[in-house]
């Protein structure tokens, strides 16, 4: 159930797009996704899509588990690429009531749907070769000049840092609330919508009560170990751009003049 | 009237590829009115396999009868089962979630689909038999302390009147003071209902005053099964597993190699003072 989740879970194994310094992988996939609102026609998935293939290999995750990813986000992109087929104006080809549905729409709706896949993979290859930890240090170091905004950068890496660490302990957590109700006759399956939300409340409770213990006793420990918050902090291992960094920019920017290129100067083709 | 496992077999979905079992080729009869201890190292496959008693797991492969009906068959009634046999989880203090402490304990009697008059009933005496008074019903589970919630909670599963009541740990975290009440209740339970009652636990203590029968499980298979007397006997296999007999037990040795003649095999104190009052005497 939630176990399948896979997007945004580390996917541990030994790479150099893992081994990157994890700013490299924000900016990229930051770049990534922009460039991926930089065309209007098909032919930008060419290089798109290579440019992805070509960090997923070298990653060495099994491409069936990026598909998985999809999954939670299924509904969505069902949704807009629906949304897309019908209420798209153009030359018409079915005619339903009061549903149109034209040849631009369709076009449009594959479109949004393999851009809306790609930002999915792309961003998830972020988080897959990134531990959360590596993440919210490069985010912490990348946004440090808004310090001076007063906005407090090292706080709110940390708050991301600890939500995220809490993510498997709540899913197991909740496994096991499920279970021990289960054994005392709760029913979470069968039953309408409002009886089933009804039956949600015996997990919810305990599960909120715990997080709020959980969050409690980690405050404590923190304190314990004099935690003040990001004042003179120092790092034990502070990032560093390595020459692989600079290769993958060199990469980047080299896959940011193809797609560019191939989008302004290769002829139109049909309607590619 | 019994729960039979039949060559059951579970692996974990990630484990499959793996050939790790959870629980291997177990082979067991719970008899009615026995009290079993399980004990066994972390990750033995203690857990697993007391929820598989109630059908909370599925085994992956191999049957499990209770009162000789297949519980995974598609036409069997998995929440009867549930309130007959029914699980105490580790810490189940942090299940509790209504507002009250006797709503939190109707709920399982109310899943059972009984008449409230049935239910009010059995919550009231099931609060009763833990020992929490009357002062406590309306009381927010919350606010209780740590061994009070834990009998609400066990309370929450005994208001369901099961037959076999299987317990994760139920001293786990509790005072010494407390884990003597919690036990010596699952006794008066045992006693007071004839109900079966198994029991996961870590202190070979307990086990040795409390079980009349005793599983011993290692990586997910049943090494020894016997009575406590017979397997404390086998004190060199249960030390290669990572556990131990009564400490008693090895005052009673050390005893001995001091040259005090103390006679049969005590496992608990009582026998050990016994024996060794004996002994003194003799001497």
């Amino acid at each position: 159930m939630i176990r399948d989740i896979t997007i945004g879970q580390y996917y541990a194994k030994e790479s150099p797009i893992h081994r990157l310094d994890p700013r490299t992988k924000f900016i990229a996939t930051f770049v990534y996704m922009i460039s991926m609102f930089c065309f209007q026609r098909f032919l930008g998935f060419i290089p798109c899509t290579l440019f992805l293939v070509l960090v997923i290999v070298i990653s060495k995750i099994p491409f069936s588990h990026i598909i998985k990813g999809l999954k939670p986000i299924a509904m969505i992109l069902i949704f807009t690429m629906c949304i897309q087929v019908f209420f798209s104006t153009g030359t018409p080809i079915v005619k339903w009531g009061i549903f149109t549905i034209t040849a631009e729409g369709i076009k449009r709706a594959i479109f949004m749907g393999m851009r809306l896949c790609l930002l999915v993979f792309g961003a998830s290859m972020m988080t897959f070769t990134t531990t959360p930890n590596q993440l919210t240090d490069g985010i912490e170091t990348l946004f440090r000049p808004l310090n001076k905004l007063h906005i407090p950068v090292h706080e709110i890496a940390m708050m991301m840092s600890i939500a995220l660490r809490f993510i498997p302990i709540l899913i197991e957590e909740m496994n096991k609330i499920m279970k021990a109700q289960m054994a005392r006759g709760a029913d979470f399956e069968t039953g309408n919508f409002i009886k089933r939300a009804k039956s949600l409340v015996p997990i919810l409770v305990p599960l909120f009560v715990s997080a709020f213990r959980r969050a409690n006793e980690l405050a404590m420990a923190m304190e314990a170990r004099c935690y003040h918050g990001g004042d003179g902090r120092t790092k034990m291992k502070p990032l560093k751009y390595k020459k692989r960094d600079g290769i993958a920019f060199a990469v980047l920017f080299f896959y940011l003049v193809i797609l560019i290129g191939t989008v302004k100067w290769v002829p139109m083709i049909g309607m590619i | 009237m019994s729960i039979i496992l039949d060559h059951v077999s579970y692996q974990y979905q990630d484990a499959i590829q793996k050939g790790e079992y959870a629980l291997k080729d177990i082979n067991l009869k719970i008899n009615d009115g026995e009290f079993i201890c399980i004990i066994g190292h972390t990750g033995s496959g203690k857990s697993t396999l007391v929820q598989h008693l109630n059908g909370l797991e599925k085994a992956t492969s191999g049957t499990i009868y209770y009162n000789g009906e297949d519980i995974d068959a598609a036409d069997f009634n998995k929440t009867q089962l549930r309130g007959k046999v029914g699980l105490v989880f580790q810490y189940p203090e942090y299940q509790l979630f209504e507002s009250t402490v006797i709503e939190d304990v109707k709920f399982g009697p109310k899943n059972l689909g009984l008449s409230p008059l049935e239910v009010d009933c059995r919550s009231y005496q099931a609060l009763k038999d833990v020992g929490l008074s009357e002062d406590y019903l309306d009381v927010s589970p919350l606010a209780l302390s740590g061994g009070q919630k834990r009998r609400v909670a066990l309370a929450g599963v005994l208001a369901m009147e099961p037959e076999v009541l299987i317990l994760d740990e139920p001293t786990a975290g509790l005072d010494p003071y407390g884990r003597d009440e919690i036990l010596s209740l699952i006794k008066e339970m045992h006693e007071k209902r004839n109900c079966t009652v198994i029991m996961v636990s870590h202190s070979m203590e307990d086990v040795a005053d409390y079980a009349e029968r005793l599983l011993v499980m290692h990586q997910g298979q049943i090494m020894l099964d016997g009575t406590p007397r017979e397997i404390f006997k086998h004190r060199e296999e249960l030390e290669m597993l990572g556990l131990a007999v009564p400490q008693i037990t090895y005052v009673v040795d050390q005893l001995r190699e001091k040259g005090i003649p103390i006679e049969g095999n005590p496992i608990t104190v009582e026998e050990a003072k016994k024996a060794i009052w004996k002994a003194m005497k003799k001497g």
